[in-house]
């Protein structure tokens, strides 16, 4: 006789439990986390570079680079002077919980109050991934065009704010500013926008200021 | 399987066929249920369900649609037949 066996869990259970382990990691060692998505080469570790330059002068930073391969991100933190740890995905499209853990050691948690996740460039599985951070930002440049996040709605609508970069390309480009926020809040309407160039700096400022707004109102809750 | 998860169900069925062969389960059928994508309208509060994703209110036409679920992505039951069926 067929048989049914209840089952109800969820498939990614398993990534979601090592998530919330992440997470209290993160919390005991009082280290605020921000991840990075974007497709590839729309400027994360640029935007990095930039913001890092700034928030290290108000709070002890630190990153964890994913890439399929190459060690070439975490080099270019680590240019800066500041600590860097790279996992290489060896294919995969996309970080992981377990993955994010297994780097953890190597993050000096004490000398790291803001720790940055730059994960793989990909807007479509990063998306199906919780890694315990706290807050998720999702990088777009300007020359992507402006319907991306129409595209790829699964990870603006888990995203809490949208940097749109390369602005000091728009004098060069058929780009629709209003349409581009418009489409990003018709499918997350609570997403914060922000406009920046790492050219020029115009915009970093402030979306650093967001960020330690952020983690200052982590830290109160 | 809820519409917002990114996760194509004709590819999941796909993989699904390609992993069971020459395993216990070659014969194993999986059954993939949608579920309907349930939202409340931030400008007029109308409850709206979906069969499909849909960003716009039906109603007002506004956007900003406040969605109750859509990230479901659950592996529900097994359906399996016991010994006694294979030696009878």
């Amino acid at each position: 006789m067929a048989k049914i066996v209840t089952l109800e869990q969820r498939i990614l259970k398993k990534n979601s439990e090592v998530a919330a382990e992440n997470r209290r990691c993160f919390d005991e060692h009082g280290a605020f986390v921000v991840s990075l998505a974007s497709s590839p080469g729309s400027g994360k570790t640029s935007l990095l570079e930039v913001a890092l330059g700034r928030l290290r002068q108000e709070v002890a930073v630190g990153v964890i680079e994913g890439d399929v391969q190459t060690d070439n991100d975490a080099r270019r933190i680590e240019a800066l002077g500041l600590p860097a740890v790279q996992v290489v995905t060896n294919g995969t499209c996309h970080l992981d919980a377990q993955m994010v853990q297994g780097a953890l050691e190597h993050v000096p948690f004490g000398q790291v109050e803001l720790l940055f996740i730059e994960n793989v460039g990909n807007l479509v599985c990063p998306a199906s991934y919780d890694l315990g951070e706290h807050l998720r930002v999702v990088v777009a440049s300007v020359t992507e065009g402006e319907d991306k996040p129409l595209k790829y709605p699964a990870m603006f609508r888990r995203s809490h704010a949208l940097v749109l970069n390369k602005i000091d390309l728009l004098p060069y480009l058929r780009y629709d500013m209003k349409a581009a926020r418009a489409m990003a809040l018709q499918v997350n309407p609570t997403l914060k926008i922000f406009e920046t160039s790492c050219v020029t700096g115009e915009g970093v400022g402030e979306f650093c200021e967001w960020i330690l707004e952020q983690m200052a109102r982590n830290h109160a809750a | 399987m809820g519409l917002l998860t990114g996760v194509s169900p004709d590819a999941m069925q796909f993989y699904f066929e390609m992993m069971r062969e020459d395993t216990l389960g070659a014969q194993a059928e999986l059954d993939i249920r949608l579920e309907p994508l349930r939202a409340e309208c931030r400008n007029c509060q109308a409850v709206h369900e979906f069969s499909e994703i849909a960003w716009l209110c039906p109603v007002c036409g506004a956007r900003g649609l406040n969605f109750q679920n859509g990230d479901e992505l659950h592996l529900c039951n097994i359906e399996v037949e016991d010994g006694q069926d294979r030696n009878s």
